[in-house]
């Protein structure tokens, strides 16, 4: 059990005037089995109201819409939980057994998992941490090779990429093997940025599994947001109007 | 024949309507059209229209109204638990793959409930008459199923053409399904005004789209006219200012309906459209979703359902159908390829449907190779011989097949539209009737004793 701070912001800027624009954050941590949330901070500028709700795949989800002219939106949120990885969640849904939109598995994906598959064996941790071995010794992590629309497939063809590809590949192969698994956007002490990592289901409860750092996942991770694939997950997503081109997005998280 | 429309009868009701030619004029002068996409390329054309109506008795349509309100009661139960508890899975009725690769699943709305739990609020259920005159269940329409408003309009251009029709023979007024439509658009009202969105003027029910909103007093909006705010739908004013929608009847695709939950890049949909729906302030007609229910995999189940969630006897037959995916069904279709009929379940508008006996030998080896590689995709049906219906060709009277869509409101009850929309096929040779591949509608007379 630890006691975190966490920060995290982001800024978009526009290069022009942008005006009836709707966004849907999902950036409020969850209340958990595995995290207690003590207090959290949201900030939203330009000052707009927001409305909450809890999205099918449990996550908290802050709505709004910004009528006029306005050239950014800055969003931050600052809290301190309590994190107890020894517990476990068990909000289980069907679907995650099933391959989704990033984690459907091409050609190469599927030679691979037939090439692997006889050694994968044992308690369903032991297959996790057998096929997150396979994966660190195959993938390498590199910044600048892929971005968020990369699939599992896409990311494999390039044995390149970064958590989110780490976290897909991974999830595809357990899915493949029969282990329902989901993708975890969070924050972890390792990254300047947001992470991911995956749960797989053991058939009673949520384990993590760290695949960027091929290692398991301990107190320093705060689950922001999880689904079936980064889809599910994105912090934020909006859809505006004007004559922009361009938006500037720079992150920062901090978890101490 | 119980339920069969004999030659004299059929005779009447031919010369009761007269001439074709004169109510296609008057369609055409009210542009009822149909769109249709080919090659990419969006052509409008009329959707001929033959005089001769498609005539069932009152007593055929009695039982015909029990069962069709039963099974789509049974399919709103079934959606409600796929969305919640999931007991028809647990319980093994249904296997747990059907549900959740059907494209129609969709993983975002788990946990919604729609207001009055009614998710399939217009249901356009396809049946054929066997020529035994049993009708039999061909394929349930739960998402936006579209051509209520042909008949309408033909009736009321038939009424203006040839009224001595409806004064020799006493048939039940369709008129009533404006306050059906709208009925079941208030049973679902969050607090606000009923509209229908569209996509626009290039889509292929564009025509349907504003005749109804006309009938019902909605208003017909496109997307650009709405947004969400605090979680409340409102559609801008022409003064400035907002007002608020409490109900959608929608007739854009689940994909397509808020770019913030499902495909980014719609430009046809609603940003939070979701979170206002999600939050309980806005009813949409009907709820996304239920595309898991009228997967061509789940409609072998559906009798089923009737016995579980019921624990009725099903009244309507589904045409005989077979699951590659088990291997008892599997055997059989192999060994009778040539007679059955095969559609692929993730097709809809007649597209990927192969009938057997159309197949050469090559051809038809190959196609089975394709059905054991990909089982789950395929379902088999055995051919029914259905009944041929008169039409007018020419100066002659030709025999073709044809199909009923009956429409089905689900409101605080569960109603069916005493009319239907009857498709035919203008190839004498064709079995696939879907206006989509060029055929023909006629408007079905319900008679009222």
């Amino acid at each position: 059990m630890k006691r975190v701070n966490f920060f995290y912001s982001t800024k978009l800027t526009f290069d022009d005037y942008v005006h009836n624009h709707s966004f849907a954050l999902r950036i409020i941590p969850p209340e958990t089995d595995t995290q207690h949330i003590l207090s959290c901070n949201l900030n939203i500028a330009p000052h707009t109201p927001t409305q909450q709700t809890v999205d099918a795949f449990g996550n908290n989800v802050t709505a709004g819409y910004i009528r006029d002219d306005h050239r950014f939106l800055d969003f931050e949120i600052k809290g301190s939980a309590q994190v107890d990885s020894t517990k476990h969640r068990t909000d289980y849904m069907p679907c995650y057994l099933y391959q989704s939109q990033y984690t459907k598995p091409g050609c190469e994906l599927k030679t691979f998992y037939e090439n692997i598959k006889l050694k994968c064996t044992g308690t369903v941790s032991e297959k996790a941490e057998y096929i997150c071995n396979m994966i660190s010794e195959t993938i390498e992590y590199k910044k600048g090779f892929t971005d968020t629309t990369t699939t599992a497939e896409q990311a494999f063809v390039l044995k390149k990429g970064v958590c989110q590809d780490f976290s897909h590949i991974l999830i595809s192969l357990l899915r493949m093997d029969g282990i329902s698994a989901r993708y975890i956007a969070g924050l972890a002490f390792c990254d300047g940025e947001t992470h991911s990592w995956v749960e797989y289901w053991t058939g009673e409860r949520w384990e993590g599994i760290d695949p960027a750092n091929n290692c398991p996942v301990n107190d320093d991770y705060i689950v922001i947001s999880q689904g079936r694939d980064f889809r599910d997950c994105a912090i934020d997503r909006g859809v505006m109007f004007g004559k922009y081109t361009k938006q500037l997005q720079l992150v920062r998280s901090e978890l101490n | 024949m119980i339920g069969v429309i004999n030659m004299t009868q059929q005779v009447q009701f031919t010369k009761a309507v007269g001439n074709a030619s004169e109510i296609n004029e008057l369609l055409r002068r009210y542009g009822v059209k149909f769109g249709i996409y080919k090659n990419g390329v969006f052509k409008e054309q009329f959707f001929p229209f033959d005089p001769i109506p498609r005539v069932i008795t009152a007593e055929d349509f009695g039982s015909m109204e029990k069962g069709l309100a039963q099974r789509v009661n049974a399919l709103n139960e079934f959606l409600y638990d796929i969305y919640h508890e999931k007991k028809i899975v647990r319980d093994g009725i249904i296997p747990e793959d059907f549900i959740y690769i059907s494209k129609g699943y969709l993983a975002e709305c788990e946990g919604v409930t729609p207001k009055n739990k009614v998710y399939s609020h217009i249901s356009g259920i396809d049946l054929v008459q066997a020529k035994n005159g049993e009708w039999y269940i061909l394929e349930d329409n739960l998402r936006i199923p579209s051509g209520a408003s042909y008949p309408l309009i033909a009736r009321d251009l038939t009424r203006i053409a040839a009224p001595q029709a409806f004064e020799e023979n006493s048939v039940v007024d369709n008129r009533g399904y404006a306050e059906l439509l709208k009925e079941t658009m208030e049973n679902v009202n969050c607090g606000g005004a009923r509209a229908i969105l569209t996509p626009g003027r290039y889509n292929a029910a564009y025509f349907e789209h504003s005749y109804l909103a006309e009938l019902t007093g909605s208003v017909l909006v496109q997307n650009d006219e709405l947004f969400v705010e605090d979680n409340i739908l409102y559609h801008h004013t022409y003064s400035g200012g907002k007002s608020r929608i409490g109900v959608l009847y929608r007739r854009i695709a689940d994909e397509y309906l808020d770019p913030l939950t499902f495909l980014p890049e719609s430009l046809i949909g609603i940003p939070n459209l979701m979170e206002a729906y999600r939050s309980g302030n806005v009813g949409i007609i009907n709820a996304p979703g239920n595309g898991v229910a009228d997967d061509k995999g789940i409609y072998y189940f559906v009798p089923k359902m009737i016995k579980y969630y019921l624990d009725e006897e099903p009244i309507l037959k589904n045409a005989p159908t077979y699951l590659p995916f088990y291997e008892e069904d599997m055997k059989y279709v192999m060994a009778n390829l040539d007679k059955l009929v095969i559609k692929d379940v993730a097709e809809a508008g007649g597209y990927g449907v192969v009938f057997g006996n159309d197949l050469t030998k090559e051809k038809l080896e190959d196609f089975r190779k394709t059905i054991i590689a990909e089982p789950r995709r395929f379902i088999a049906q055995e051919v029914i011989d259905f009944l041929d219906l008169p039409i007018v060709e020419g100066d002659k009277t030709v025999m073709r097949k044809a199909d009923l869509r009956a429409f089905v409101l689900s409101g605080a009850e569960t109603k069916v539209w005493a009319s239907g929309l009857t498709r035919f096929s203008r190839n004498p040779d064709s079995f696939v009737v879907n206006s989509s591949q060029g055929g023909g509608f006629k408007d079905t007379w319900v008679l009222s004793r």
